[in-house]
């Protein structure tokens, strides 16, 4: 059998300005799972994510990707990964192409001088096609919407290479269209492919029916299961106050909350 | 006219000043440019004073007798690595605000440090210190050529290897250093290098100077042009060409190169947005136009189905 996807124990972390970010975080996921891991703002998402990728160190306890240990063996997952920042982290002062920024996905893993050769380029335009963004090859970066340059980024990630696709708030501040083309095309991927997606969201409604496993975190675990397991209106309401709801729809259950996704704590 | 100017161009000085110029202009398309897309611009500024601050120390050394050996320019050197250091280290996460103060914090020390030692230093060489601060392209000599073309071809060679890295950090560290790029070591070979020319390039052109001819014609060419290369070659030309029309009107006209280098380059920055204003002012009619067409034929659309509808009705 192989490792499984994430394994945490005991995990504790700090935000860089020394609040407490993430305490007695212990849970284990298999893989290939499409995961989402949910949560308030503030919740100690991303710091997961990043803590996992080797961005920053736990103060106690450890957390595993495929087996591999987030401090020792950091290069090995980072060669596994494919990761998408939140779209805000991404510097819009330098005059990149769209073609750029989805090629950067694979030459980063490549030796210098980091060529395209044409594969390289045909996979990137074929990840750009997913996200229906292929017209926009040679545009300027920088100029696009919100919503398409979050596609471009969600393209980067397609276009790489490795077992397990990581994705900080794809779907924060993006138009109704970015939203479903983005999950349309993590869905597809995920299906014909072998890999394994982990999503940071603060909103699971968006791809309830496409997610396996979910994480409810606020600083420590509150709950992992199915989405329908994990929408239990005690749970819910532990993880976002006492204004949030469950609806039903479609033999869905879905949850109500005022979150905005917005994200900070640097 | 051809012999007076064939005999202006033998000089050696005026050699030097147009080496020194095409030295400047390759800084300020490789690290220039690079400082602005990394929102950094005020390092170049940052670096600048520092080195005014080291070059003020080393002057202390020697006046002193502490350290006969220790040459301004060294101490210059050192205080420019000094900021890229600091500032490196607060930009490690990749967010640029951290870093705007910590070039802030580390230019305001070097330069306090330079006012206190000025007490210290002989009075006649006070206005050597001075020096830093206009700088002059005819006052360069040979040593000073040497070291600022060694620096400035370092920094290209970096620029054309490393081109992709450092571009990939100034866009997304994080999203570098999770691929498994080393991004920290690009960060300050990128940082390092830069404040090494700017150090050199500021004793030519002076610390208030050095601002405008590596960061405004950067800052023009990043408003106007959509692609990487196009903005380096931009650069360098701007810069290029700024600097030879100081050197030339110096010739003529009793003035300092340097200033009207620094003034024609900021120009081409207040040039550069007018030019977007008025090219977002043509665009905007295309555009509008457009969206009226796409409109009209929506319009069209709907009204042949409800006819078609209707039709069947």
């Amino acid at each position: 059998m192989s490792a499984p996807l994430i394994e945490a124990e005991n995990l504790a972390v700090r935000y860089p300005d020394g609040e407490i970010a993430l305490h007695h975080v212990s849970f284990k996921v298999e893989s290939p799972t499409f995961m989402a891991i949910i949560g308030p703002n503030g919740s100690g998402k991303s710091t997961l994510l990043k803590t996992i990728l080797g961005l920053m160190k736990p103060m106690r306890g450890h957390v595993n990707l495929m087996g591999y240990d987030s401090e020792k063996e950091h290069s090995k997952i980072r060669r596994l990964v494919r990761y998408v920042p939140q779209r805000d982290r991404i510097g819009l002062n330098v005059p990149m192409k769209v073609k750029d920024v989805v090629l950067m996905g694979r030459l980063l893993k490549k030796p210098l001088p980091r060529l395209a050769s044409e594969k390289d380029e045909m996979i990137a335009r074929n990840a750009l096609v997913h996200v229906a963004m292929e017209d926009y090859w040679e545009r300027p970066f920088p100029e696009l919407s919100g919503g398409q340059r979050q596609r471009v980024l969600v393209a980067r990630a397609l276009a790489g290479e490795g077992q397990v696709l990581m994705l900080d708030e794809p779907l924060a501040g993006t138009d109704m269209e970015s939203q479903e083309l983005i999950v349309e095309a993590l869905d597809q991927y995920h299906r014909d492919n072998d890999v394994s997606v982990i999503m940071v969201t603060h909103d699971l409604n968006p791809i309830h029916t496409l997610v396996r496993d979910v994480l409810m975190l606020k600083n420590t675990v509150v709950g992992v299961g199915t989405p329908c397991d994990v929408m239990d209106p005690a749970l819910v309401q532990k993880l976002y106050g006492p204004t949030a709801k469950i609806v039903e729809h479609s033999g869905h259950r879905y949850c109500l909350t005022r979150d905005t996704g917005a994200d900070r704590h640097d | 006219m051809i012999d007076a100017i064939l005999l202006i161009l033998e000089s050696p000085f005026i050699q030097r000043a147009i080496i020194g110029a095409l030295m400047i202009a390759v800084v300020a398309s490789t690290s220039g440019s690079f400082l602005v897309f990394r929102g950094l611009s005020f390092m170049t500024a940052g670096v600048a004073h520092a080195a005014l601050g080291g070059a003020a120390l080393g002057l202390f050394l020697q006046a002193s007798g502490i350290a006969p050996w220790f040459d301004p320019m060294l101490g210059a050197l050192i205080f420019a690595v000094f900021v890229a250091l600091v500032t490196g280290y607060a930009g490690e996460t990749g967010i640029g605000e951290k870093m705007e103060v910590a070039v802030g914090v580390s230019f305001a020390l070097s330069m306090s440090l330079a006012v206190f030692l000025m007490y210290y230093i002989p009075p006649v060489q006070v206005p050597s210190i001075w020096g830093y601060l206009v700088g002059d392209l005819l006052l360069l000599d040979n040593l000073d050529i040497v070291m600022l073309s060694g620096t400035a071809l370092l920094l290209l060679i970096t620029t054309i290897l490393f081109n992709k890295e450092f571009i990939y950090v100034s866009v997304d560290m994080e999203g570098s250093t999770a691929h498994g790029l080393n991004a920290r070591a690009y960060h300050y070979l990128m940082l390092i290098t830069s404040a090494l020319a700017i150090a050199l390039a500021t004793k030519a052109v002076g610390a208030i100077l050095v601002y405008a001819i590596l960061v405004a014609p950067a800052a023009a060419s990043n408003e106007l042009l959509s692609s990487v290369r196009g903005v380096l070659v931009a650069v360098f030309f701007i810069a290029l060409i700024s600097q030879f029309a100081g050197i030339a009107l110096s010739l003529s006209v009793r003035t300092s190169p340097s200033a009207v280098a620094g003034i024609l380059a900021a120009l081409s920055y207040v040039i550069a947005l007018q030019i977007k204003k008025m090219r977002d002012r043509v665009h905007i009619d295309e555009e509008l136009e457009e969206l009226l067409k796409m409109d009209a034929n929506e319009a069209q659309h709907v009204h042949t189905e409800s006819h078609a509808h209707d039709h069947e009705h």
